[in-house]
Order: structure tokens, then sequence, then C-alpha cells
């Protein structure tokens, strides 16, 4: 279970415009988080991360702080909506990297890779280089060092939002399936309402830097308040 | 991860500060002290300043206005001919003189334009038909490149629209080219004038007489001819003055043209003939300019006493000399100019960015404080502690390398920006850190432009004439040094043949340099 407490930060030295987050994730769940732009969900998402230090509030992991944490020692891998992948590195190293930085791999570290790359549908194409793939198989990649990197947090920022419907849809449901598998806990940011109800249960509507409505997706998505939501669906009038 | 970055580039700010700030201080405090006057005491009222400083700004206003004015008209054409057979290989030799060392072009001029040339001056080649000559032909090439992205970007669109309101020539150029070309030009110009304002092969040994002396040379001159450090200072103060106003002008007028820039496909369009043809002319007189000389010069070397030059041992030495200064300098140059940009692109990710526009400017100081009064500086401040010219080579290295700073911040600031702004958090997330994150990210994606900078660097520092002239002896010299020597003995063939040697070593170290280190990379960073 991922828990977000109290957790504050602000771009600016006022303390009325700070995004202040309270939620709790699931394991293998996948939660959606949709809103406006600059509401604060990739602001969520850098904290969970490390690249941004909360002023206030925790990060709870199945009862271990996070907050305090360097980058590399979180529990967490990202995929973010572009330049996931080293363009001159192929798709077997970028994955690798994911193992040990220094790319000393065991050999069994070495047949995770594989297994990874495999699960993905990638085993064939592993020698490329990503500017041959297409967008869909650039993200593919990126799942699979997420998963060999066997982290408990997937954090997906606006992942698959350069993708078409199709594509998207297949991805979606590729990782609904690899978070149950893994028992990962997934935050996924989507301005596609239909993403939502394709991967999660449950989604959250960001606000102002707040969760304004945390809810089963269909209902939020159907939900009359707050206005901002409606707004923001496009179904004020 | 900042701290980290922070201390070598403070270490190379420390080190900036040191060569720059110290000689100009010390530039200051001197002229301030009672007694410390130049040899001729009404020297700011003197007739000599009042020429110098006339042929300095008269010189550089002509060279600018005849190397860019038709750089407008060249570039313009190259545009308008995108399908031009051999259209990359002429750009190529456009870019040729941006490495050819200005001693070099000083003999390639001869070779034309002197009594013996293919179309001879006479005695007339010395003073400003000469100067003039030579910067032109730098300085018309690399306005040419500087201005034919403006006609890159584009957009298609915008010449369909033209066609579409039946626009004829004079009307697309006014409604569609000169909007772009007047937020670029006054940059263009400046810059082009900042370099013959501070150009010194070219002068010192086109020039350099009485009536064609510019405050660069003057100071050259004060120091090692007349023996008068104090009017040396003054003359240096007075450059350091002149630079800072057009750098000034520069800051409030420029738009310079972007490294990178977003081309558009070329919009082919269908022309009448004469504008080809006009277009062509253009094209062919251009390069018959950069390239005549060039040619000129290879035919008059290998005609010349070639055997008896490469059998001088002081030329070997020379060689040895020039290779030395230059890839020390070059390599000095890259790490100084690495660390600086790491920093730099580290508070420009965090949203500091004056804090990284000032280090960037910092590493292009040289812009402002031309090297020779840098030189001169460390001249008159060291002279009277150690013997300088004991010192020449760590003092040439470190001057040249600060010559470089700028170019290092040109070629690499884009990509090293870029990088970080793409990869820094993927990195982190990984625990791609250090050496990992040099040896699999850095060096890979940023090899390129860093072979570039250090190829550029190298062969600038190996063409420098200012500075060597100013500390070097006959043991020390370097090619571009023995050229000057042998031009002053009236020693021309063999100057020639030194002058070849000098361009092909430049050549090949620009090349193995560049593609050495840059490797034939095909990442899309």
């Amino acid at each position: 279970m991922l828990l977000i407490e109290n957790l504050q930060f602000g771009y600016s030295t006022e303390p009325a415009s700070n995004m202040h987050f309270d939620l709790s994730v699931k394991d293998g769940e996948v939660l959606s988080l949709i809103g406006p732009s600059g509401s604060g969900k990739s602001t969520l998402l850098s904290l969970i991360a490390g690249f941004l230090s909360a002023h206030h509030g925790r990060i709870v992991l199945d009862n271990n702080e996070l907050q305090d944490l360097p980058v590399a020692e979180r529990p967490v891998s990202i995929v973010f909506q572009q330049h996931n992948l080293f363009p001159h590195l192929d798709l077997y190293t970028n994955v690798a990297l994911g193992v040990d930085p220094s790319l000393r791999l065991l050999p069994a570290q070495i047949d995770a890779v594989r297994d990874a790359l495999a699960r993905l549908g990638l085993e064939n194409i592993q020698r490329r280089k990503p500017g041959e793939l297409s967008g869909g198989q650039r993200q593919r990649v990126a799942l699979a060092r997420a998963l060999v990197r066997r982290r408990k947090i997937l954090l997906l920022d606006e992942a698959f939002a350069a993708l078409g419907p199709a594509m998207r849809a297949e991805l979606l449901e590729l990782v609904k399936a690899l978070v149950a598998e893994h028992e990962m806990t997934a935050l996924l940011i989507s301005h596609q309402p239909s993403d939502a109800l394709i991967a999660s249960a449950r989604t959250a509507f960001i606000c102002d830097g707040r969760v304004s409505m945390l809810a089963p997706t269909a209902e939020l998505l159907a939900a009359e308040t707050p206005p901002q939501l409606r707004d923001y669906l496009g179904h004020s009038e | 991860m900042i701290v980290s970055r922070a201390i070598p580039a403070g270490l190379v700010l420390a080190l900036l500060a040191l060569l720059v700030l110290a000689p100009m201080a010390g530039l200051l405090h001197l002229s301030a002290l009672p007694g410390y006057e130049p040899a001729d005491l009404r020297f700011w009222e003197s007739a000599y300043l009042r020429r110098v400083l006339y042929f300095s700004i008269w010189q550089a206003v002509l060279s600018t206005l005849f190397s860019v004015l038709p750089a407008i008209l060249v570039a313009r054409a190259f545009a308008m001919q995108p399908d031009l057979p051999l259209r990359r290989l002429l750009l190529g030799l456009f870019a040729l003189p941006l490495v050819v060392p200005g001693v070099v072009v000083v003999m390639a001029v001869v070779s034309v334009y002197g009594s013996d040339g293919w179309l001879p001056l006479g005695r007339s080649l010395y003073g400003i038909n000469g100067i003039l000559l030579a910067h032109v032909f730098f300085n018309l090439p690399l306005a040419v490149r500087l201005l034919l992205p403006l006609w890159q970007v584009i957009p298609q669109h915008h010449w369909q629209l033209g066609d579409q309101l039946r626009m004829n020539a004079w009307q697309r150029f006014r409604f569609i080219e000169w909007p772009l070309l007047r937020e670029t030009l006054p940059g263009v110009l400046l810059l082009v004038f900042m370099l013959c304002l501070t150009s010194f092969a070219v002068v010192l040994t086109l020039g350099g007489g009485p009536r064609s002396t510019t405050v660069e040379v003057a100071i050259y001159q004060s120091l090692r001819f007349d023996f008068d450090p104090a009017r040396a200072v003054m003359l240096a103060l007075l450059q350091l003055g002149l630079c800072m106003l057009v750098a000034m002008l520069t800051l409030k007028l420029q738009r310079m043209p972007e490294v990178e820039v977003a081309i558009s496909t070329p919009y082919r369009r269908r022309s009448a003939t004469l504008p080809v043809v006009v277009n062509l002319a253009l094209i062919l007189a251009a390069t018959l300019y950069v390239g005549l000389p060039l040619l000129s010069l290879l035919i008059d070397a290998l005609q010349g006493p070639v055997l008896k030059v490469i059998t001088n041992a002081q030329l070997w030495q020379a060689f040895v000399n020039t290779l030395f200064i230059g890839l020390s300098a070059a390599l000095l140059s890259a790490v100084a100019g690495w660390f600086l940009l790491q920093y730099s692109a580290s508070l420009a990710r965090q949203g500091r960015v004056t804090g990284a526009r000032l280090i960037d400017l910092a590493g292009s100081i040289v812009y402002v404080i031309p090297p020779l009064v840098i030189a001169t500086g460390m001249f008159v401040l060291l002279s009277p502690h150690v013997d300088v010219f004991d010192w020449v080579y760590p003092i040439v290295i470190a001057i040249n390398a600060l010559m470089g700073l700028p170019f290092v911040v040109r070629c690499l600031g884009p990509s090293i920006r870029q990088s970080h702004a793409r990869y820094h958090r993927l990195c982190l997330s990984l625990d791609l850190q250090g050496w990992n994150r040099f040896r699999f990210i850095e060096w890979p994606l940023l090899r390129r432009p860093l072979g570039l900078a250090i190829a550029l660097v190298a062969v600038l520092a190996m063409g420098d004439l200012g500075v060597i002239a100013l500390f070097g002896s006959t043991q020390t010299a370097t090619l571009p040094l023995m050229i000057y020597q042998q031009l002053g003995a009236y020693l021309i063939s063999q100057a020639t043949v030194t002058a070849l040697l000098l361009l092909v070593l430049c050549l090949a170290v620009f090349a193995l340099l560049e593609r050495g280190i840059g490797g034939k990379s095909d990442v899309a960073n």
C-alpha cells in the first residue's frame, strides 16, 4: 500500500499557493490521475520519485517512509511521455541499464533482461536502436526496463499520450496485467478519460494542487460535482 | 549532484578571473601610477593615437561592409538554388576560412594579388587594400554561413503564399525575407566588425606601417619594438574600451542566429532563367574569391624551395611547438568549458536561468576582452618579476585556451543543455551517476560537438600569431611566427612553403580531432 499523507509542496513562497496531497493506492492497483494542466499531477509524481523534495508530509510504502530517500534508492520506476530511452544504445542495453548502471550483469540478470524483452514482445528486435522503433515499441521498452528494475511503484507520466487510441488501449491493458502480475502500485497520468476507464478501477481528479475527488472511475467521470471536473471533462453546459 | 558540479566549475571560474581580471586590474593600476606615463606625454592628444584609432575603425567598417553586403546576396543565391550540383562541397569550402590561420590567408592573398601573382596589385597590396582583401576572404564566407540558415527557416507556406499573391522578387524579399534578415543582420555586422577590429595577423603583415596600424598592432609594436610598456597599457585600455562599446551595442541589438535551427524543406520555386543565372554568377564569384588564393598558394608553394624549407631543423621545432600549443590549449579549453557548461546546465534545469547565463557569459569573456589586451596585461605585470620569455608555453597555452572557450561554449553548450533537459531525471532514477553516466550517456551523446569544439580550438591556437608574437622567440617560435619572421626577412617563397605546411597541418589536425573524438556518431540527440 502506498500512502501519501499531508504532502506539501510549493513553487512559490506563498503558503496559499502550496500543493497539498493525501492519497492511498493499493497493491496491484493502477490509480489514474486526471486534471487540468498545471493542476499538480506531474508535481505529485516528481515528489514520489524524489525529483522534487516535499516541504512537509510523508510518502509511505508498506510502512517504510520514502520522502527522505535519494532518487536512486526509492522503490520507483518512471515512464515519461518521451526521452525514456538513450538514442545511442540498443534496446537490450537500454533495458539492462535498469538492472545495473555499470552494465556488469550476472548470467541471471542477463536472463531477466531477455525475459522482460520477451514478455513485452521485443525479443526479436533487441539489437535495434530507439530511432528505428515506433512510438509504441519505444514505450514497451521503457516498460520492460521498469519490469527488470523490480521496483514496487510504477509512475506513468502521460506515458502513452503520443500514441494512437488502439496502441494506447493495448499498452494500458498490458500495464494493468503487469501491475497485477508483479503486485506493483501504479499511478497513471492521462488527459484521456477513456484511458482511466481502461486502466483503473479508481481515478483521482487533481485540481489546484489537491486531490479534489477520488472515486471509482466510471462514477467520477459521470459526476456532476465539483464544477472544475465538469469543466475539465467538457460537460459544463 | 549540483555541489559536485559546482566545485570544478568554481575552480574554472577562479582561474578565469585570475587570467582575465588580474591583467586588467594590473593595467588599470599601472595607468594610474604617477610617473608611469607613455614616452609621449601628450599621448592622448597625439596625432599618432588619432591616426591609429581612425584607421582601426575605418578598416573595420569597410571590411564589414565589403564582407556582409555581398554575403547577403551570396547566401540568398545558395538558398534559392537548393539543388545546385556540388552545393555541399561549395559550402564546405566556405567553412574553410574558419580553420585557416590568418598568416596563411595573408600568404594566399599575397600569392594572388602580390607582384608575381595572378592579379597583381603591386605595392598597393600593402596597406588598406591588402587588409580588406584578407578580411573579406575570412568574413564573407563566415557571414554566408551565418545568414544562410535564415532562408532555410522560412516556412514553405510563406513562399507558397507569396506565389499565390503574385509577389514579384522585390516584394518577396521585402515581405518574406527582409523581416528575418533585419533581426539577424545587426548581430552579424557587429560580429564581423569586432573580428576586424581585433584582427592582428592580417594587419601586422599586410599593414603595420605608420599609415595602416590598428590599436591591436600598435600595442604589439609598443611592447616589442618601442619598448614603451606605458604606451602599450594606454592602448590596451583604449582597445578594451572600444571592444566593450561594440559588445554593449551587440547586446542591445543582437539577435544572433541560433546554432541549431529547425531547417524547413527548401521550397523549390520555378524560377525564370535570369535570376538563376545571376545566382550562379554570384556563387561562382564568391567561390573564386575564396578558392583562388588557396589554389594559388598551393601552386606557389609546390614550385617554391620545398626541400630547403623542410630540411630546416627550426621548421620542425616550430612544427612541434605549434602542435603542442594547439593540442594543449584545446584540451585545457575543452575541460574548462565542460565543467562550466555542466554546472550552467544544472542551474538552468533548476530554473536558475540568470546564474546559468552568467556562467556562459564568463566562458565567452574574450569576446569582450581581446586576448592581446590580456597578453599585454600579463606581459607588463610579469616582466618586472620573471623573464616572460621563459614562461612562453604556459602563458601562450592559457591565453589560447581562453580564446577558444567561446567556441567550446557555443559548440557544446546547446548539446549539454539538451542532454540535461532530456535525460537528467532518467539518469537519476536509474542511478546513473559519475563515471557510468559519463561513459554510457554523456560521452556518446556529446562526443560529436566536443570533437568539433576541440578541433576548432586546436587549429585556432595553432594559427595564433598575436600572443606568440608577444612572448615567442626563435627557439619557441610556432609556424605562424616563423612565417612572420620569414616575411620580415623578405623570404617570401620560403614563407609560402611554410604557410602551406601550416595549412595542411591545421586541416589534418582538424579532421583527425573532429573525426577521432566525434566519431561517425549517428546519434540524434
